[in-house]
């Protein structure tokens, strides 16, 4: 069924990762990637390696869920990796076949991109996809870009939007699902027929959803002007962020992970 | 409590009904449900929020699959062959809760027209069957023309019942057909419904929260509660059981209160009066003597 899509990703819980402000995830994450991208060591990657494995023990997402995540980019991996073994030239022959010489700086190579993809994919998805609600994602956005006032950039506008679509975003998808089903009732056939049969067998579908689209965006609009919406000027948050102790544990640890991945970088291994 | 009802024209046996199965979001809508309903009648499905109704009515016409069980039409599985189930989409026509949405067509005529289209039907057949469901629902001959985008939402209410009853299906579900209509657009549209069983030999299932129009309208009533069959049986059968009926969140049509209420204060018209016009004739009769005097 098209609504068992779970859109963004967010799994619902009580971990201290779910607890965690949102704009300091967002800070977090841009420091992990950072680090991520410093790391050249095989020291430096094992720190890093272990640090996702900690976050996704802390975040209690089942394990399962996070693989599934990364089948999609199983195969782009295999790839890179192929490339890499083959193609990177050094000084340490390994084996040769005619022209298709393997080095050892080759393998290193391709190891070291797959960690770093799976721990970004993992440190980005368990930090915030995973574990932060798209309403407080946007929320975080809209405080940490908020400064882009300054250049008149319509920074609330922006936030308010993105969680409005991503509000309506599961009502959409219920009520595609639902008129598709109306419509399968009256004998609609999706699956079948040449392409173009296909795509005129969609017009009973797009127009009741863009005709209910519409009606709704309207009908939101009214009632936000109904309660005196006009815009972020003045306007207070019902939940107020608030940085804790735990925030600032987070931030020191994935200061200290920094540190520790440049100072191990230097700590040559071949 | 509960009960099972075997045989029929269309059954669930032993049907559990999962959503979202393997997401963190699984519910279980029905579990184990068995029951039958009759050919050739009108049965009223009833129940609270969230009881299992719709679930119900999009498993007879093979729009969801069961997670366990089966679903069968004259003792045949309708799930035996999957790529048959669009046929019996045919044969179980089936009308959405606030079925306004479906609706996409240029005029009204057409949009009736979708479904017998859509059955591969001659073009001459097709008319003739968009003018029968027309007059089943009380569409006038000036509103065939129209862009469906210009109906009221009674009248959009109409179209799409009648683009279902244009398919001619042998078992008609109807998922809360009259709701947020008038009183009078809501007889038209369940006497239609009435019609539409008669002349057809149908079987219909109306699922509604108005005990006023099933005591009116349906031949057995059944009650759902908590995704299990409750009670099966006639209209008196069902409403005889007040204490039982709020249990389960449901309560007596307002007219039998009403009679209750009257007998309290001294004048007993009698037991069992589940419609306005059984209660009207019941009153009468109290009065019979005084009746050809007013006149
Ligand atoms: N698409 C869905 N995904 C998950 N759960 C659902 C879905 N549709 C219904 N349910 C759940 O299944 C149960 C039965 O729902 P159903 O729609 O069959 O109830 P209903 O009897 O038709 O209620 P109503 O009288 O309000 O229309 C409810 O608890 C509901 O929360
Ligand atoms: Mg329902």
């Amino acid at each position: 069924m098209l609504s068992d899509i779970t859109l963004g990703q967010f799994f619902p819980g009580n971990s201290p990762l779910h607890k965690l402000d949102p704009r300091m995830k967002i800070f977090l994450i841009i420091l992990f990637i950072v680090t991520i991208f410093c790391a050249s060591s095989l020291l430096s990657f094992c720190l890093v390696l272990g640090s996702a494995a900690f976050l996704t023990i802390l975040s209690r997402i089942p394990l399962r869920q996070i693989l599934k995540g990364l089948r999609p980019l199983f195969l782009i991996m295999l790839f890179t990796a192929i490339l890499n073994i083959f193609w990177t030239s050094g000084e340490n022959l390994l084996w040769q076949w005619g022209f298709v010489k393997i080095y050892a700086e080759g393998l290193w190579y391709a190891l070291f991109m797959i960690v770093r993809v799976v721990t970004l994919i993992i440190g980005s998805s368990v930090l915030l996809t995973y574990t932060t609600s798209p309403i407080a994602l946007t929320d975080g956005l809209e405080r940490v870009l908020s400064p882009l006032r300054v250049l008149h950039l319509p920074v609330h506008e922006f936030s308010m939007m993105m969680t409005i679509a991503l509000r309506f975003i599961p009502t959409l998808i219920q009520e595609t699902d639902k008129i598709i089903n109306a419509q399968k009732a009256r004998g609609a056939d999706f699956t079948s027929g040449s392409l173009f049969q296909r795509m005129h067998a969609l017009v009973p579908v797009m127009v009741p959803l863009f005709v209910s689209a519409f009606h709704r965006a309207d009908e939101l609009a009214v009632a936000m002007e109904c309660r005196c919406y006009h815009g972020g000027e003045g306007r207070t948050r019902m939940t107020q962020l608030h940085l804790s102790g735990r925030d600032y544990l987070f931030l020191f640890f994935m200061l200290a992970l920094f540190a520790l991945v440049l100072l191990c970088n230097s700590v040559s291994f071949w | 409590m509960g009960e099972t009802v075997t045989g029929g024209k269309i059954s669930l046996e032993h049907v559990t009904y999962k959503y979202s199965v393997g997401t963190p979001f699984e519910k279980t809508a029905l579990d184990d449900v068995s029951l039958s309903f009759e050919g050739g009648i009108i049965t009223g499905l009833m129940g609270h929020t969230g009881s299992g109704k719709s679930t119900i009515a999009q498993l007879l016409n093979g729009l969801l699959k069961p997670t366990s069980g089966t679903v069968r039409i004259d003792g045949k599985d309708i799930w035996e062959d999957p790529k048959k189930i669009r046929e019996i989409r045919f044969r179980v026509g089936m009308v959405f809760q606030y079925p306004e949405y479906q609706l996409f067509e240029e005029t009204v005529a057409k949009d009736i027209a979708y479904g017998p289209r859509n059955m591969g039907l001659e073009e001459s057949e097709i008319e003739a069957r968009v003018l029968d469901a027309a007059r089943f629902t009380g569409l006038e001959a000036e509103c065939l023309e129209k862009s469906p985008f210009q109906l009221s939402g009674g009248q959009k209410r109409r179209v799409a019942i009648a683009g279902i009853m244009a398919m001619r299906p042998e078992i008609l579900v109807l998922d809360e057909p009259a709701a947020g209509l008038d009183p009078q657009g809501r007889r038209e549209i369940l006497g239609g419904i009435r019609e539409y069983q008669r002349e057809n030999g149908a079987t219909v299932i109306i699922i509604s929260h108005s005990m006023e129009d099933l005591a009116v309208y349906a031949d057995k009533l059944m009650v759902i509660n908590q995704g299990h069959l409750f009670r099966y049986g006639t209209s008196h059968e069902i409403f005889c059981h007040a204490e039982e009926l709020k249990q389960v969140g449901l309560s007596r049509p307002q007219i039998t209160k009403f009679m209750m209420e009257l007998k309290r204060e001294g004048l007993d018209a009698g037991e069992g009066i589940y419609t306005v016009g059984d209660a009207f004739e019941a009153v009468l009769r109290l009065f019979g003597g005084e009746r050809s005097h007013a006149e």
